[in-house]
């Protein structure tokens, strides 16, 4: 049913590193073999990938002019086009470079070692091409947010973005990932980023899909943290036909501590979800999960969520709070707020709702003279602010906000007051 | 905990473990059509129902045992199984002094008041032993009412229209893999009918037993409640302490119609095998009430003390407008006890309630999960879900893990998720132990204070009996 | 009643307590204030029994047995009692079932018969009465969602029932209002008597306006420093902690006055 020859074409045409052919071409024996998830799988009872196999894919055949315009990002900046480095504001330096150069100058020793042996991790394991690798030495601190963007022109195409994150002990960073494309054409992204923060490190990471409206991106991130690190994510899904994204975190170390942040907004006939998984393997870490999600006109919104708290995790302290806001009568939320204890000495929470916008809150604000539209962007946008935390911390406010709010569901009838 | 008696400690936590010394109906082991046939005959059944029985057994035979629930178990030989028991006592006794009285001894030890005049209890009981229902008590005073409270054979036997109307229109015999056996098999069980407009003046209550070795049961109860009808049933199971497992997959169906309250208790205690995890029960059972008409009412009280492992997931199905359902559960797991249990609650109607409040409690090497449904369909418009689903964990061993599925299709639904999990405090034990209460005491206390949102659900007497329980399960949990 | 020799108490390898002795006789009521982490709360809570503390050194005698071998509840039968400084929630247990459980235990301690809920009900009303307290505190459940004053009268209440030999009271002004603390110095002011004692824990001298305390030690540094009549509150209140900073030396020197 899969289209093997579309797979292993995309293989032939990657040389780069030469040492990970054999590893590339078993991972490729291992989807093969299995195929792509479907729905009797228990994490992929929400999304269907069957219109992946009735695609035309292929490997972007060669560099595809660049369609799609750079916007200013307020840092420094890498950006791929089709899987391929286009512009470059910098050139390489130890810190962020390509990941194929990285790897083939000595091996980086956790690399392939985070993402777990699911199908589309070891699809991307086996056909990711240049790829980008962020490191920081212990106790160093990156003045500027580190953008990747990667973007999608060459229609039918798939895409493995894969990013290699290492903060050395006590370092810091931001790093931001953007996922888009050419709107009018469907291509199937499959990204997976592995970060390992050392003891102390502390990365703050914002991951904004904003893909075109026939696309499919299946994303995976994948996290371990030693002693007393910190990582604090914002996911944001703004776009996209069939988006998921995978998020996993490890707190190794003692002391480690999570803060998982998100906003996904399903309309159209868009599906968005987030999967989180949160495994406390030492004692004393903290884990707060907060996603906001909003399903409007025949969207599916789907938030998953697993805290696991592992035997002698004593002191774990994990907290779940998932809030959905359905905006229309064909829309759909599902939740799956889980919680697994093998420990006592814990405290677990979570939380969720879905319901819709409060009526009283509506008619309050128009009340005061605010028309339906104005109150209802209002009250939306009070909703998702829940969720945006770490922007001012991270200066990015200002570049992410004007795309979110351009993205909120907007009313569809407008009244207008005398 | 210190205890000298580690021996007395262990006999102490299964009161009910003794065994009844009664001539069973020989039977053989194993499962094929003619076993079907011969359950069948034996009960002299219609012939509607083995049809229905056969269609289930063929379907079964498609079918494999479902893996998904945080449960581990060897394997289950379902060809060692013997799938009828009955005391020989020919048929079924027409008074209570027809009763083997070595049977009504067992009753009088489980505290069952089996004599009418214990009846100041003011409950009415149905007592099935191991396959097949002994004694209804009250019969005759609840017929003057026109309600119809016997075993599932009888119902069978007198009133096949109602039992052919209702029979697996809640439960389909196709609905899952226990389900589907326990249709192919069922030997008996209680039926309730209660018609049109009339409320059961006393609590009807079935005690479950499972007395014979090597025996399943697989006993089938149908709740009838008509148009503005209501009516309060309790359940209770014990068996005795034996080294192998054995299987109990029973199926409760409930039927409410329009403006109909149906109210379902459960302490369920059957053997939960040894510290070790030798024998025990394997309770698999499908529960589920259709409100099927409006404003109709359906509530499930659960308190799981027993078994090796607890497979369950009682719901309901709010078809009917304005109609609502409930859960409430108590499960606690001790020992190797597993439990995999929670709710479905699957909103249809305009205006829709359901509330899911369930409480678990993991000692020892016990493991206790919850798992549940809300599903709100597009047409449920204005549908409320509350749910609430707290863990107790005490000692590092234990496990506690929730799996709640929401699925909301309706923008003016709104449902609530809040599930929360921790150990008891050190410092709320101090601080009753610095007023004078022992720690088991103190454990207890939090314990039931802990429960209380589910207990406070219970009829009285059966309350009083979940909190002894409780305290009887938990025995040597803190150490 | 209370003999404290020597009492050495540390929390995990941190000495807390270095070398405490005091006395109390029945019908006493003494008052030990010092700074925060001067170890008044560790004293409070070693006295009733909290585990986690190591006591290295020291014996603490109560009404003529060794207390520190006696699980909590023990010493609570035997009529120790402490109000906390942080009242515990208990979900879903009600106060009444709380006093009543603490009560009968107390009593089938003594071999005495165990109160049923009608008499019970009748024996507290005018302890509550006394504390101002509505009949309705009795059903809800112990502490959940009680302000801070409630709280604090709650732990008088249970002082009030289980009418104990020795009551420690752990901070009980703090976070008080001044109509709170009248009710609450009611409350103890009308527990005293020849038979019982009564030692207070506090920073502020405040709650010793309103109970008038026999005698008052300073605890700073995990030792008393000084003990003296109630005009040592008075002088504390004036002067502050502050001057006790070589309270190292100073408690050599006081160190006679510590034993009446």
């Amino acid at each position: 049913m899969i289209a093997l020859a579309a797979y292993r074409d995309a293989l032939s045409r990657i040389e780069a590193p030469p040492g990970l052919a054999a590893l590339r071409r078993t991972h490729l024996r291992k989807f093969l073999q299995a195929g792509l998830p479907d729905r009797q799988h228990e994490d992929w009872r929400y999304t269907s990938l069957a219109h992946l196999e009735h695609m035309p894919l292929h490997a972007p055949l060669a560099p595809t002019p660049a369609l799609l315009a750079l916007e200013a990002y307020p840092g420094e900046l890498r950006a791929w086009l089709d899987d391929r480095p286009v512009q470059q504001d910098v050139p390489p330096s130890a810190v962020l470079g390509a990941l194929a150069d990285v790897i083939g100058a000595g091996a980086l020793p956790a690399f392939g070692s985070l993402a777990p042996d699911s199908a589309l991790a070891r699809l991307n394991a086996a056909l990711w091409r240049e790829g980008a690798s962020l490191r920081v030495p212990a106790g160093e601190r990156l003045a500027r947010p580190v953008f990747l963007r990667f973007a999608a022109a060459a229609a039918d195409a798939m895409l493995h973005p894969r990013v290699f994150v290492h903060l050395a002990e006590g370092a810091e960073a931001i790093l931001v990932e953007h996922f888009l494309g050419d709107p009018g054409i469907a291509y199937w992204q499959n990204p997976v980023t592995e970060i390992a923060l050392e003891a102390g490190a502390r990365l703050t990471h914002l991951r904004l899909i904003e893909e075109g409206p026939l696309a499919t991106h299946t994303g995976l991130t994948a996290v371990r943290q030693e002693r007393d690190s910190r990582y604090q994510a914002l996911n944001l899904t703004l776009g996209g036909r069939v988006t998921r994204h995978e998020l996993g975190v490890t707190l190794a170390g003692p002391g480690a501590e999570a803060r998982l942040d998100g906003v996904f907004i399903a309309d159209a006939r868009n599906s968005a979800e987030q999967h989180v998984r949160v495994v406390h393997q030492a004692p004393h870490g903290t884990s707060r999960t907060l996603y906001r999600g909003l399903a409007d006109g025949r969207g599916r919104g789907v938030f998953d969520a697993r805290a696991e708290v592992q035997p002698h995790a004593d002191g774990s302290d994990a907290r779940q709070s998932s809030r959905n806001l359905l905006l229309s009568p064909q829309a759909e939320i599902d939740v799956k707020p889980q919680l697994v204890i093998h420990a006592d000495d814990i405290q677990c929470s979570h939380g969720a709702t879905v319901g819709s916008l409060d009526e009283d809150a509506l008619f309050y604000l128009r009340s005061r003279g605010i028309d339906t539209a104005g109150a209802r962007q209002l009250l939306l946008e009070a909703f998702v602010e829940e969720a945006l935390g770490l922007l001012d911390a991270a200066g990015l406010r200002g570049w992410l906000m004007p795309r979110l709010l351009a993205s909120l569901p907007r009313a569809r009838t407008v009244e207008v007051r005398p | 905990m210190s205890n000298p008696d580690l021996q007395q400690q262990i006999e102490r936590e299964y009161r009910w473990g003794f065994v009844t010394d009664i001539e069973q109906e020989p039977f053989p082991q194993g499962l094929d059509e003619a076993v079907i046939r011969r359950i069948s005959a034996q009960k002299g059944e219609p012939a509607f129902l083995l049809e229905w029985r056969l269609k289930a057994y063929r379907h079964w035979l498609t079918l494999r045992e479902p893996t998904w629930a945080t449960v581990t178990h060897p394997p289950i030989d379902y060809q060692g199984i013997q799938y009828y028991a009955a005391p020989r006592s020919g048929n079924r006794p027409k008074s209570l002094a027809e009763v083997d009285p070595q049977l009504l001894a067992t009753y009088e030890k489980l505290g069952i008041p089996l004599q009418e005049r214990e009846a100041l209890a003011g409950i009415a009981v149905d007592a099935v032993f191991d396959s097949v229902s002994v004694a209804t008590t009250f019969k005759d005073k609840l017929e003057t009412l026109g309600i119809l409270f016997c075993s599932f054979s009888e119902a069978v036997r007198e009133h096949p229209e109602l039992v052919r109307q209702y029979l697996g229109s809640v439960v389909p015999y196709s609905d899952n893999y226990f389900a589907c056996l326990n249709a192919a098999v069922f030997s008996d069980g209680s039926f309730v009918y209660v018609p049109k407009g009339v409320r059961c003046p006393m609590e009807l209550s079935t005690y479950f037993r499972i007395n014979a070795s090597n025996t399943g049961q697989f006993e089938r109860t149908l709740v009838i409640a008509d148009v503005g009808a209501s009516v309060s049933y309790l359940e209770g199971c014990t068996a005795p302490r034996r080294d192998e497992n054995q299987l109990h997959a029973a199926v409760v169906e409930l039927i409410a119609l329009k403006d109909a309250r149906i109210k379902y208790s459960t302490v369920q205690n059957w053997y939960p095998g040894d510290a070790e995890g030798q024998g025990g029960i394997y309770n698999f059972v499908t529960k589920r009430g259709d409100c099927r008409g409006e404003r109709a009412h359906i509530s499930w009280t659960q308190v799981e003390t027993g078994s090796a492992i607890t497979w369950k997931y009682p719901g309901c199905i709010l078809r009917g407008d304005g109609s609502v359902g409930e859960f409430y559960s108590v499960a606690l797991t001790h020992h190797r006890q597993q439990a995999d249990t929670g709710s479905k609650m699957i909103h249809i109607g305009r205006d829709t309630r359901s509330t899911i409040v369930s409480k678990g409690i993991s000692a020892g090497h016990g493991s206790n999960a919850y798992r549940g449904l809300v599903k709100v369909l597009a047409g449920a418009e204005g549908a409320r879900n509350h749910t609430r689903c707290d863990s107790l964990l005490m000692g590092p061993d234990c496990a506690a893990h929730t799996y709640p599925y929401i699925e909301v299709k309706n923008p003016s639904a709104r449902v609530e998720h809040e599930a929360s999990a921790s150990r008891i405090g050190e410092d709320q034990l101090f601080y009753l132990r610095s007023r004078g209460l022992g720690e088991e005491d103190a454990i207890n206390l939090i314990v039931n204070g802990f429960c209380k949102e589910v207990f406070k659900e219970l009829p009285m007497e059966f309350a009083v009996e979940a909190q002894k329980l409780l305290a009887v399960s938990l025995e040597g949990a803190v150490g | 009643m209370l003999e404290i020799r020597n009492l050495h108490v540390s929390i995990a390898g941190k000495p807390i307590l270095k070398g405490i002795d005091l006395s109390l006789r029945p019908g006493e009521v003494h008052a030990i204030m010092g700074p925060n982490g001067s170890g008044k709360s560790t004293l409070a809570q070693v006295l009733a029994g909290r585990e986690g503390y190591e006591i290295s050194a020291g014996s603490v005698r109560y009404l003529g047995r060794d207390l520190l071998p006696l699980p909590p509840e023990e010493r609570a039968r035997a009529g120790l009692f402490l109000a906390f400084q942080y009242p515990l929630e208990i979900p879903g247990v009600a106060n009444a079932q709380l006093l009543r459980t603490a009560l009968n235990g107390q009593r089938r301690a003594r071999g005495e018969a165990e109160i049923d809920a009608f008499d019970f009900l009748e024996f507290v009303q005018d302890k509550l009465a006394l504390l101002g307290m509505d009949e309705s505190f009795l059903y809800r459940a112990v502490n959940e969602g009680f302000s801070g004053g409630e709280k604090k009268r709650n732990e008088i209440l249970q002082m009030a029932v289980l009418a104990p030999r020795l009551a420690i009271l752990d901070e009980t002004d703090s976070g008080l209002d001044i109509d709170a603390l009248h009710v609450v110095a009611r409350g103890v002011n009308s527990l005293r008597s020849n038979e019982r004692a009564i030692l207070l824990v506090t920073h502020y001298q405040r709650l010793l306006n309103f109970i008038e305390p026999d005698r008052v030690h300073v605890l700073a540094g995990g030792r008393i420093v000084r003990s003296g009549g109630p005009g040592l509150a008075l002088e504390l209140e004036a002067k502050g902690y502050a001057w006790l900073a070589d309270a190292q030396t100073v408690a050599q020197t006081v160190a006679e006055e510590a034993s009446p």
